[in-house]
């Protein structure tokens, strides 16, 4: 059977049931041992032998953790016994020292990741490079297997050791329990990227299944297929012969592309956490959220705090703090404080680490010269919105715009999510030069002849096709509104009669049945994110 | 948790579920394509034209892949031996598929002989596919959930009436030629090609199948280049072996079945057109007539129908002649 996907029926009617069983079956002490083998079985279904990468990573942190500990004790030791005048340089030497050992499993870990998926990029962009300049030699290109979720997992084993190394978290003994919460199956393939102490404990816990847990997380996964089967996979077929034949199409059909991409893509990888996160629910582990309606931002940099939160909170921590706390940063924070004043001294300086944060962002993506483009032109404009951030607001002083009015609000709204669509139609794109070409045939070869002519609606998405995405898509947003309107929508279905709840569960599972897009006829878009 | 919670709990699960099947059964109905044309939705039409011959009046069912309906061709038996075959051949067709045609079949035909091309026993499946087929099979709204698009209110009414009847019987005319020298494809080994055990089962229930239902069950290699060797037909006689019934392969039949591989395949090798489609059929329907003592229809009132189809299938094949 292949267990290759979340959507899979050997995942969702074999596996899932099985260790469902499985762990309610066995003892409370040794529920967290299903859990780990699932998991390993789950990696191992899709990446066989490249298992051997995740477990190095595994005994590499644990290492790592366990001698920081062993330094934290002969610290606390030396510190015991020292004169009160050497504290300090006590402290500073441990400090050194712990330092290079996190810094130095993280580089290991982070060096695994680019050895095993950047090094075809690197190595090609190295030969064009020989070429440009003339030299014959060129470097081999390998062609390497990449395992499962190593950009989800490298990151969590990066943020366990600088966790423990800022000693949020003791160092964890147990290599399993470490195991498990590097490898728990509904998260491998596409996160959420968790920290060790949101985990770790509840998974090795084994608590059991409770009915209330394993209903509210049966109907979150049914949510997520149906965002995933009927509006992702449905628009597949239009957005693919757009984005593969880009030149043959007017810019008004390359907007709609893009846009329906963004919606792909969000509904992709979103109701792949809804999976996610509903299996976690089910074992009782409450897995953090990756999306908060991301579309409801008014800004670029809101909306990076509402989609894909945890790797954003990431690069938050690991990134961009650390490196602006650096003494080169810190003194060129002051200097550019003192020179450009309060506002954009800061600013100016924060933006080496927020450049930084994007450049890793967009590789993090991919290896690819388009992701980091994307990563950059994210980049551009949260700087170029925190810049103008003081005369936009004095001028809208001077034209008496009410900055929080509705219409104002909107307005953010929607330019924010055009300046994310236009991010993403150069993130799908089919590398860099055709990104650019299509953004320039979106801008000077606008055209609604598609729409007019009918033709739009022969490129794999027809008019019955575009009702079905429309409506489903009302079904979200409405559930989106009563979010942000702090309803909780599952809460409000719990406190509803058994028949209301039961119709409603019905009507969204035919819904999935009927409209979406598998079978004959249909061609499976693998989960987005899981190819990152 | 207490039992009785445990027990109220385990109710609902079930009663939920059995009403989800209910209600999946219910739209299965609606979803299911009333005609066996392609306007109401019928997948495969052309395979599906059995659903609208008279009840048992198939003598013989062909089953397989795109090599059973470019080889095999009835109207072809029924002009020369006034046999009646319907080949239930799709592109690429699991075995799966073929064990649904054969039961399928068998809800409204008796045939005496079910012929298996054996190209499709070589294709492998996952057992995913195998188990959401069943799953098909029981809740039609996943075969046929597309059908949203084309539905109306007749659908609603859950009625099947299948009318619909194929002049080719289930081949399918093609008389392009792109032909290949053919040379060796066949040389002689002792090796054979491994049948999954998957594959090897799915047989063996179809042979287990016609034995029930007191029909022959044949195993035939139709004539490929593309597809056949000697490793392949090993593998097939000892399967043939194993289940007790007749195997038949035609790339080895030269001297009967005369391919030109000139002139006698549509695309280099990997399927015959019509020429040489003809010629197996020729030899084939002479085979079974011969070895299961079919009955020569063709003058009885009965299957005047297939005499009319026969004129028509003469004219679309052959239009400056009247004869075959």
């Amino acid at each position: 059977m292949t267990l290759n996907s979340y959507y899979s029926i050997a995942y969702l009617a074999v596996f899932l049931p099985v260790v469902i069983a499985a762990y309610t079956a066995v003892p409370k002490k040794v529920r967290w041992a299903v859990l780990l083998a699932a998991s390993g079985f789950f990696f191992w279904c899709i990446s066989g032998k490249l298992l051997i990468w995740l477990i190095v990573s595994v005994i590499s942190i644990h290492y790592a953790g366990i001698w920081l500990s062993l330094l934290k004790e002969e610290r606390g030791r030396c510190l015991a016994e020292a004169p009160k005048g050497e504290k300090r340089a006590i402290r500073q030497r441990f400090q050194k020292k712990m330092l290079a050992v996190a810094s130095g499993m993280a580089l290991f870990n982070i060096g695994l990741l680019t050895a095993l998926k950047y090094t075809p990029f690197f190595a090609g962009n190295i030969n064009s490079l020989l070429s440009g300049l003339g030299i014959e030699k060129t470097l081999p290109v390998p062609a390497l297997a990449v395992p499962i979720g190593i950009s989800f997992y490298t990151l969590q084993a990066v943020s366990y050791v600088m966790d423990v190394y800022r000693e949020k978290i003791p160092a964890e003994r147990n290599l399993f329990r470490l195991a498990l919460y590097m490898s728990f199956f509904p998260q491998l393939m596409e996160g959420p990227i968790c920290r060790y102490a949101q985990t770790a404990h509840v998974l090795w816990a084994g608590e059991r299944i409770r009915f209330a847990n394993l209903v509210s997380g049966a109907q979150r996964i049914i949510f997520g297929m149906m965002k995933k089967l009927v509006i992702a996979d449905r628009l597949n077929p239009f957005i693919k012969n757009v984005f593969s034949d880009y030149m043959s199409y007017d810019g008004g059909v390359t907007a709609l592309a893009a846009v329906l991409y963004t919606c792909q893509l969000y509904m992709d990888f979103s109701g792949t956490m809804d999976i996610v996160i509903g299996t976690g629910e089910i074992f009782g582990v409450r897995l953090p959220e990756n999306f908060r309606q991301p579309f409801f931002s008014r800004t670029i940099s809101e909306f990076w705090q509402r989609w894909h939160i945890t790797l954003g909170t990431w690069f938050k921590d690991y990134v961009f703090f650390p490196l602006s706390m650096t003494k080169p940063m810190k003194n060129m924070t002051a200097r550019a404080r003192k020179r450009i004043g309060s506002h954009y001294g800061p600013l100016i300086a924060g933006a080496v680490s927020l450049g930084a944060v994007w450049l890793l962002n967009g590789l993090w993506h991919g290896a690819g010269w388009h992701y980091i483009f994307f990563g950059l032109y994210h980049f551009t404009w949260i700087l170029a919105g925190s810049l103008i951030q003081p005369v936009s607001e004095k001028l809208c002083r001077r034209l008496h715009i009410r900055r929080t009015g509705c219409a104002w609000q909107a307005m953010q709204i929607v330019r924010t999510a055009v300046l994310v669509c236009v991010g993403e139609l150069f993130f799908r794109a089919e590398g860099l030069r055709a990104g650019l070409k299509m953004f320039w045939n979106m801008v000077c070869n606008f055209r609604l002849d598609a729409l007019a002519d009918g033709t739009l609606f022969q490129m794999g998405f027809d008019r019955k096709d575009a009702l079905i995405v429309g409506a489903a898509l009302i079904f979200i947003f409405v559930n989106s509104v009563l979010k942000e309107r702090r309803v909780c929508p599952r809460q409000w279905l719990a406190a509803r009669s058994l028949a209301v709840r039961w119709a409603l569960c019905y009507g969204l599972i035919l819904f999935v049945v009927i409209f979406g897009a598998y079978g004959v006829g249909y061609v499976p878009l693998d989960p987005i994110y899981a190819n990152f | 948790m207490n039992i009785k919670n445990i027990l109220k709990k385990t109710a609902a699960s079930i009663a939920f579920l059995t009403g989800l099947a209910v209600l999946l059964a219910l739209v299965s109905a609606f979803f299911l394509p009333k005609n066996n044309m392609k306007a109401f939705g019928m997948e495969e039409p052309s395979a599906n034209g059995i659903l609208g011959e008279r009840a048992d009046s198939i003598d013989v069912l062909v089953l397989g892949d795109s090599e059973s309906y470019s080889s095999i061709s009835p109207m072809q038996m029924w002009g020369q031996q006034g046999i009646t075959s319907y080949v239930c051949g799709t592109p690429g067709q699991f075995l799966y598929e073929s064990e649904n045609y054969l039961h399928q079949a068998f809800e409204n035909q008796t045939p005496k002989v079910v012929i298996l091309e054996t190209n499709a026993i070589y294709r492998n499946f996952t057992p995913e596919a195998a188990v959401m087929n069943r799953v098909e099979n029981l809740f039609s709204i996943f075969r046929y959930h597309d059908r949203w698009k084309s539905l109306n209110f007749g659908d609603l009414s859950g009625s099947v009436n299948y009318t619909w009847m194929d002049d080719f019987k289930g081949y399918r005319y093609n008389d392009a030629v792109d032909g290949t020298d053919g040379k060796g494809y066949m040389a002689f080994s002792e090796k054979s090609a491994v049948i999954r055990e998957r594959n090897w089962q799915y047989v063996a229930d179809m042979a287990q199948f016609c034995q029930d239902y007191g029909a022959e069950f044949l195993l035939v290699s139709t004539p490929s280049t593309v597809n056949w060797n000697y490793e392949r037909h090993n593998g097939i006689a000892e399967l043939a072996g194993a289940c007790g019934v007749r195997y038949i392969d035609m790339n080895l039949m030269s001297d009967v079945i005369p391919i030109n591989w000139a002139a006698d395949t549509r695309d280099k090798g990997d399927h015959l057109n019509h020429a040489g489609a003809v010629k197996v059929s020729a030899w084939l329907g002479a085979y079974l007539k011969e070895n299961y003592r079919l009955e020569d229809h063709r003058n009885n009132p009965d299957y005047e129908k297939w005499n009319e189809s026969l004129k028509r299938y003469q004219k679309a094949v052959n239009p400056g002649s009247s004869a075959l």
